[in-house]
């Protein structure tokens, strides 16, 4: 003890030696931080000012990447497939993860198994957990079809579920929903665990009904949760690219239009780098826009 | 504080593991470059063979070469041919271009006419085994825009055509199908999706595939892209009604966007015709081959499960598709140096490249799908070891039947050579799938013929 001490602070004071070891134990994340999260988004702006050849030199052209970006109706299209895309798959997954929560909450036979198999989607890999997905809503051999179509007769004919451009947005959401909803039960459930019973109790000699009790006591309790987890959820889906685009491609998030512009195709780099800077102000808009008004921060 | 401290060391000895793990490597590249020309090296080889019995083979080979060659290690790396532009020009920009690439002879142009392949180096291959060994057809595919200099060396080829159920057509009475007319006829007739049947498959999604289907209907047609001046004539009338009947023939595949994977649906016999590559041949005579292809065990309530051993019999191939001409497809994949200047490592992808053209080595790559991975090489066509593959394929079709389709190689004809001449914006349009996005856009997202075409001829102009 005494030897470490001599070497790392001698001659300092002790608020000086917290200080000096509080910047010691930050600084290999900083560095980290730095080297890469941000120097990659400064280069990335840097880039967008330019016309990007992965093979020549590039040449500055101002606004250009971005007023071709913003004029591109397929942005346009993108941007609206990205809101879409968020707003539901947060609702349900939130929704859901509430009304699992509640679910779980209450005491019944084998719950504590109950409660872990609920948590295989999310730690499912996507990968594995994207093909079956595209067997299932296979137009010609999926079980989907096999069961709706061929068995229940409820269509009038076959189709691409998962490939059309029109419905395959709603099968990436129902697809987010169920592959994420465990992280939001789970956040919920622990925060349901910590509510003091007497609160329940009291309502209940009040004469409070169950919605009552839901509506001004759990409710209440886990709202700041749910703010957190609705928040997260946004900030991750915004900018969701594997499970939408392993899952099908004909969904063109933001994330995966910014992919297909930048490197498949025609390959317009700067536009690439130029749409990622919009998703990030976007992205930084809305976060400052939450924070103030709903976690009230 | 005695917990503070331990974790600051801990923390200060991790950094230092950050910090020499990245000294370490930068001297392991110092090394490379300094080491004299005797010295070991190691490439990175790209194979578009990314299924894994494939990888083993050819892992195989190059195991059997290092041990010849103790100072060249080659590393093994599979891209899809569909992400290989994107992982190429990537590669270029981070300097860390691989020793060698397999890729189609149309993709090898494109990326030699963006400077990214070593001409000069796999000239001299070509020129070391001999030109006047290679089907000429083969080798005028990779041809730079001077004659006798070469982005690319050919190393094997697939010739592409309709594959279909003759038992169906004969009970239907319809003719195969070779004309434009006789396909539309039979697509119409079998196309019934109450009974979950589909006429025929053609690519509807924005890949490779869509664009090689396209191709031969095309030019069956008359269409092309630029004419013998080197003027982009997409907009003409014959590739209207190319694309139009293209549209046309898309209302009988199976719903949604599509791809060859769906060539499983024809060998679960829910499928009357099907472009493909003669690379089906060993799924169609083959059990453990299909079996890829069939719904699973686990599902029996599902329809066509089950192996056809009579679909081989019945199935013939219409190589050559016809309207206003005859038109024959197929892609013949080669392979390139990539640009990297590295003479260290030039000299051991040549190497590794003349040793694969060696007939051992080369016939045991082959037989990895026999009548799909055809030889460039004449006097490796007429090898009685070739003829006798391992899964019996030659015995099975035909030696006769092989001779053809291997004689269809020097036949292919693509967008991007007219009249003898080399039209490298061809082979860049071809590289950046224009055409199969603009197949997707009419055909999935209801876009017209018309403004789909001039949408894909601007792309193309901003390419050339």
């Amino acid at each position: 003890m005494k030897l470490l001490q001599l070497n790392t602070a001698e001659g300092l004071n002790l608020r000086q030696r917290e200080v000096l070891l509080g910047w010691s134990m930050v600084i290999p994340s900083v560095l980290i931080i730095l080297s890469l999260i941000l120097y990659p988004i400064m280069y990335n702006i840097y880039l967008s000012f330019f016309d990007v050849q992965p093979l020549a030199a590039n040449t500055y052209i101002g606004l250009e990447n971005h007023k071709n970006v913003v004029l591109d109706p397929g942005f346009w299209n993108a941007l609206g497939t990205t809101v879409i895309y968020v707003v539901f798959t947060t609702l349900g997954t939130t929704l859901m993860g509430l009304f699992v929560a509640l679910v779980m909450n209450q005491e019944f036979p084998l719950r504590s198994l109950a409660r872990s198999l609920i948590l295989f989607p999310y730690i499912a890999p996507v990968i594995s957990v994207v093909f079956s997905w595209q067997f299932i809503f296979d137009p010609v051999n999926g079980i989907f079809m096999d069961i709706t179509y061929e068995r229940l007769g409820l269509f009038a004919s076959r189709f691409n579920l998962i490939g059309s451009p029109s419905t395959a947005v709603w099968v990436a959401v129902v697809f987010s929903i169920w592959k994420n909803f465990p992280f939001s039960y789970l956040m919920i459930l622990s925060r349901l665990q910590a509510i003091d019973h007497n609160l329940y109790e009291a309502a209940e000699m009040d004469g409070a009904s169950g919605w009552q009790k839901f509506r001004f006591i759990t409710l209440p309790e886990v709202y700041f949760v749910m703010g957190a987890i609705v928040l997260l959820r946004m900030i991750w889906n915004f900018n969701k690219f594997e499970e939408v685009y392993l899952l099908t491609e004909n969904v063109r998030v933001l994330s995966v239009y910014t992919y297909f512009k930048a490197f498949v195709g025609t390959m317009e780099l700067g536009q690439g780098a130029s749409l990622a800077v919009i998703q990030f102000l976007l992205l930084l808009g809305f976060i400052l826009f939450y924070i103030k008004r709903v976690l009230k921060w | 504080m005695k917990k503070c401290i331990v974790l600051f060391t801990v923390m200060l000895l991790l950094t230092t593991f950050v910090w020499a793990g990245g000294q370490g490597e930068a001297a392991v590249e110092e090394d490379a470059t300094a080491v004299e020309a005797e010295g070991p090296v190691s490439i990175d080889f790209w194979t578009t063979q990314t299924q894994s019995d494939r990888m083993a083979t050819i892992q195989v080979l190059i195991d059997t070469f290092e041990a010849l060659n103790p100072n060249i290690s080659i590393n093994l790396v599979a891209v899809d041919e569909n992400e290989l532009a994107t992982q190429l020009n990537t590669a270029a920009a981070a300097g860390t271009l691989p020793g060698m690439i397999e890729s189609a002879a149309e993709n090898a142009v494109a990326f030699g006419s963006e400077g990214l392949l070593n001409e000069q180096a796999i000239t001299k291959v070509v020129n070391d085994i001999g030109k006047e060994k290679f089907y000429a057809g083969a080798l005028r595919l990779n041809e730079t825009a001077s004659k006798g200099s070469y982005y690319a060396v050919p190393f094997h080829g697939w010739v592409q055509g309709l594959w279909y159920r003759a038992d169906w057509f004969e009970e239907a009475g319809l003719n195969p199908p070779s004309t434009w007319e006789d396909i539309k006829k039979a697509a119409e007739y079998f196309y019934q999706p109450d009974e979950n049947q589909y006429g025929i498959l053609v690519g509807t999604k924005a890949e490779a595939y869509a664009e090689q289907c396209f191709t031969q209907i095309a030019m069956a047609n008359g269409a092309q892209l630029f004419d013998a001046d080197g003027n982009l004539i997409f907009n003409s009338p014959e590739m209207k009604e190319a694309v139009e009947y293209y549209a046309e023939l898309a209302e009988f595949t199976p719903p949604g966007p599509q791809s060859w994977r769906a060539r499983d649906y024809y060998l679960q016999g829910k499928m009357a015709m099907f472009f493909y590559s003669t690379y089906i041949m060993d799924d169609l005579a083959l059990e453990e081959n299909a079996a890829d292809s069939l719904s699973s065990e686990n599902f029996s309530d599902l329809e066509g499960k089950s192996f056809d051993p009579q679909l081989v019999q019945n199935t013939r191939l219409a190589a050559t598709i016809s309207n206003t001409q005859d038109a024959g497809y197929g892609t013949i994949v080669s392979f390139g140096i990539p640009a990297h200047g590295d003479q260290q490592k030039i000299d051991a992808a040549q190497r590794f490249i003349k040793y694969l053209f060696t007939p051992n080595a080369y016939i045991t790559w082959l037989h990895m799908a026999p009548g799909g991975m055809n030889p460039v090489l004449k006097d490796i066509a007429t090898n009685a070891r070739f003829q006798n593959d391992p899964k019996g394929i030659f015995q099975h079709y035909g030696a006769e039947k092989m001779a053809e389709i291997i004689q269809g190689l020097d036949a292919i004809e693509t967008f991007s050579i007219v009249e003898g001449k080399r039209m490298a914006d061809a082979s860049t349009i071809y590289s950046k799938q224009i055409i199969p996005q603009m197949i997707y856009k009419i055909t999935q997202q209801g876009m017209s013929v018309k403004k789909a075409m001039e949408w894909a001829e601007n792309e193309m102009r901003k390419v050339m």
